[in-house]
């Protein structure tokens, strides 16, 4: 080939290629509506079969829509983690695309595998066709081969999933759910009655990013009482302050929250010995519907409070 | 070895592997059905009952939440309702008991006010104005209850109707498992 018919070659290959680059490249939503499509387009209606959320009508798929919606108008999370959250509470077979890892990564590797496997054998059977004299090959040099193929297919296959399959950021191995304020609260509630310490700390974290936490300010301020009594009166002193210097923020921060009041009633009585205010404390506590656990405890208190002041 | 032989053998291996994973992996349906929460925390729900009262599930961390969805016009929904009427009533009675909320899937306020008046239940009934709660716990079909224990994790979830005494079942179980 002259010099002067390879650049023609190349340059009509420049410009092909251009042309491919410009017309297939997506330019990404301009709009919340156009991410939500997008998004919802990726999905599949779980009532439904073979219809994505974007085209389906039934009440679950516009619930998913719905929450898209909203999570694309908060602007938080990036499509591919939208995706990720409706595929941890649905489950994989929500995802139009499915997944290069678990199971769902057969789906990609079986048709590259089997079409390696076949065009081996494929090639096997023309070699033979050609040349049926020289076919000798031994059982060994079939198995090698064979095996050659199955690694080759595999290995591609595996590549196709990992170019071709959906990836999703929030995922973990086991499809645990991200660690957030709540995964550290329910943390810090589960160690609670057995490891204060490391209870103290959890929620300690939680008001590090979220200073205004109710539950952890109400909580922390409470173990942190419970842990004090323990030791020598000037600490229990210190940590008597402090509780109910929190607890006190607590309930100015959100006056409906039970725990918070139930807890001043108990420490002011338990450990400040002052009956009366803490009568009216345990009282307004009861009157926000505590939950279970802290009514327990609240209502022994209260017969106690009774008998004390006579009522 | 012929390679018409390895071939049936790579195929026979390929059908067994598939026939095991089938038969171990479990099925959707029935008690204890999977979901990815369980274990998990539960997913923060902010709402106001059908009465309008506000209602916000971290608060109701240290007792047992359980959550029943639910339509007045779903068959399946009306006929566990006197299974549930049972389990709600026990629970009532009980220091640590349950406490029992209907979230409102995809109904009007007047409709699930109306079921309740005729077939009784004084549990909360929660709104879920756009199946907000719905796609967080990944509920498609009512009904469905759910357990979160009173650390707010997730304990359980039911697939389809209760029958009688499987919620007291299930409640004594994970009672038992927490310690209680």
């Amino acid at each position: 080939m002259t010099k002067r018919r390879l650049m023609w070659a190349l340059i009509i290959l420049l410009s092909i290629g251009m042309l491919a680059f410009g017309s297939l490249r997506d330019s990404g939503p301009l709009t919340q509506q156009d991410r939500i499509d997008v998004i919802t387009k990726r999905i599949a209606c779980p009532t439904c079969d073979g219809e994505s959320v974007f085209v389906s009508r039934a009440p679950s798929a516009q619930s998913i829509r719905a929450e898209v919606a909203r999570q694309v108008g908060d602007g938080v999370r990036t499509d591919d983690e939208i995706v990720a959250y409706i595929a941890e509470r649905f489950g994989g077979e929500v995802l139009l695309l499915p997944r290069a890892t678990g199971l769902d990564a057969l789906v990609w590797i079986l048709p590259a595998m089997v079409t390696v496997v076949l065009v081996a054998a494929l090639w096997l059977a023309f070699r033979r066709w050609r040349q049926p004299v020289v076919v000798a090959t031994s059982k060994r040099s079939l198995l090698v081969s064979f095996a050659i193929v199955c690694v080759v297919g595999l290995g591609g296959g595996v590549l196709v999933a990992r170019q071709a399959g959906q990836r999703l950021p929030l995922q973990t191995a086991t499809g645990g759910i991200e660690d957030s304020t709540a995964s550290l609260l329910a943390q810090a509630r589960l160690a609670g009655p057995t490891n204060v310490t490391a209870a103290i700390e959890l929620y300690g974290r939680v008001l590090e990013t979220d200073p205004d936490n109710v539950e952890a300010v109400t909580y922390r301020a409470w173990l942190i009482m419970l842990s004090a009594r323990q030791f020598d009166e000037s600490l229990r002193n210190q940590a008597f302050f402090s509780t109910i210097t929190a607890l006190g923020r607590a309930i100015e921060l959100d006056p409906t929250y039970p725990d918070a009041m139930c807890f001043l009633g108990i420490v002011v009585y338990r450990d400040g010995g002052d009956a009366k205010s803490a009568k009216e404390f345990v009282d307004r506590c009861l009157e926000r519907d505590p939950p279970a656990e802290v009514r327990g405890l609240v209502e022994t208190l209260a017969g106690e409070l009774n008998a004390e002041l006579g009522e | 070895m012929k390679p018409t032989k390895v071939g049936v053998l790579g195929l026979a291996v390929v059908i067994a592997a598939f026939l095991v994973v089938l038969v171990l992996s479990d099925g959707d349906a029935g008690v204890g059905a999977r979901s990815p929460l369980l274990g998990e925390p539960a997913p923060s729900v902010v709402t106001t009952s059908i009465d309008d009262v506000p209602f916000e599930l971290g608060r109701r961390k240290g007792s047992w939440v359980v959550f029943n969805f639910f339509n007045s016009t779903c068959v399946p929904c009306i006929a566990e309702h006197p299974s549930l009427l049972r389990f709600a009533e026990d629970e009532a009675n009980r220091s640590d008991g349950a406490e029992v909320y209907t979230i409102v899937n995809d109904d009007s306020d007047g409709a699930v006010r109306a079921f309740f008046a005729a077939n009784s239940g004084d549990w909360p009934k929660l709104r879920d104005a756009d199946g907000a709660i719905a796609v967080a716990f990944g509920v498609a079909k009512v009904p469905e209850t759910w357990i979160i224990d009173p650390n707010g994790f997730v304990r359980l979830r039911i697939l389809g109707s209760v029958v009688d005494g499987v919620l007291e079942e299930q409640m004594a179980d994970l009672r038992a498992s927490q310690g209680e």
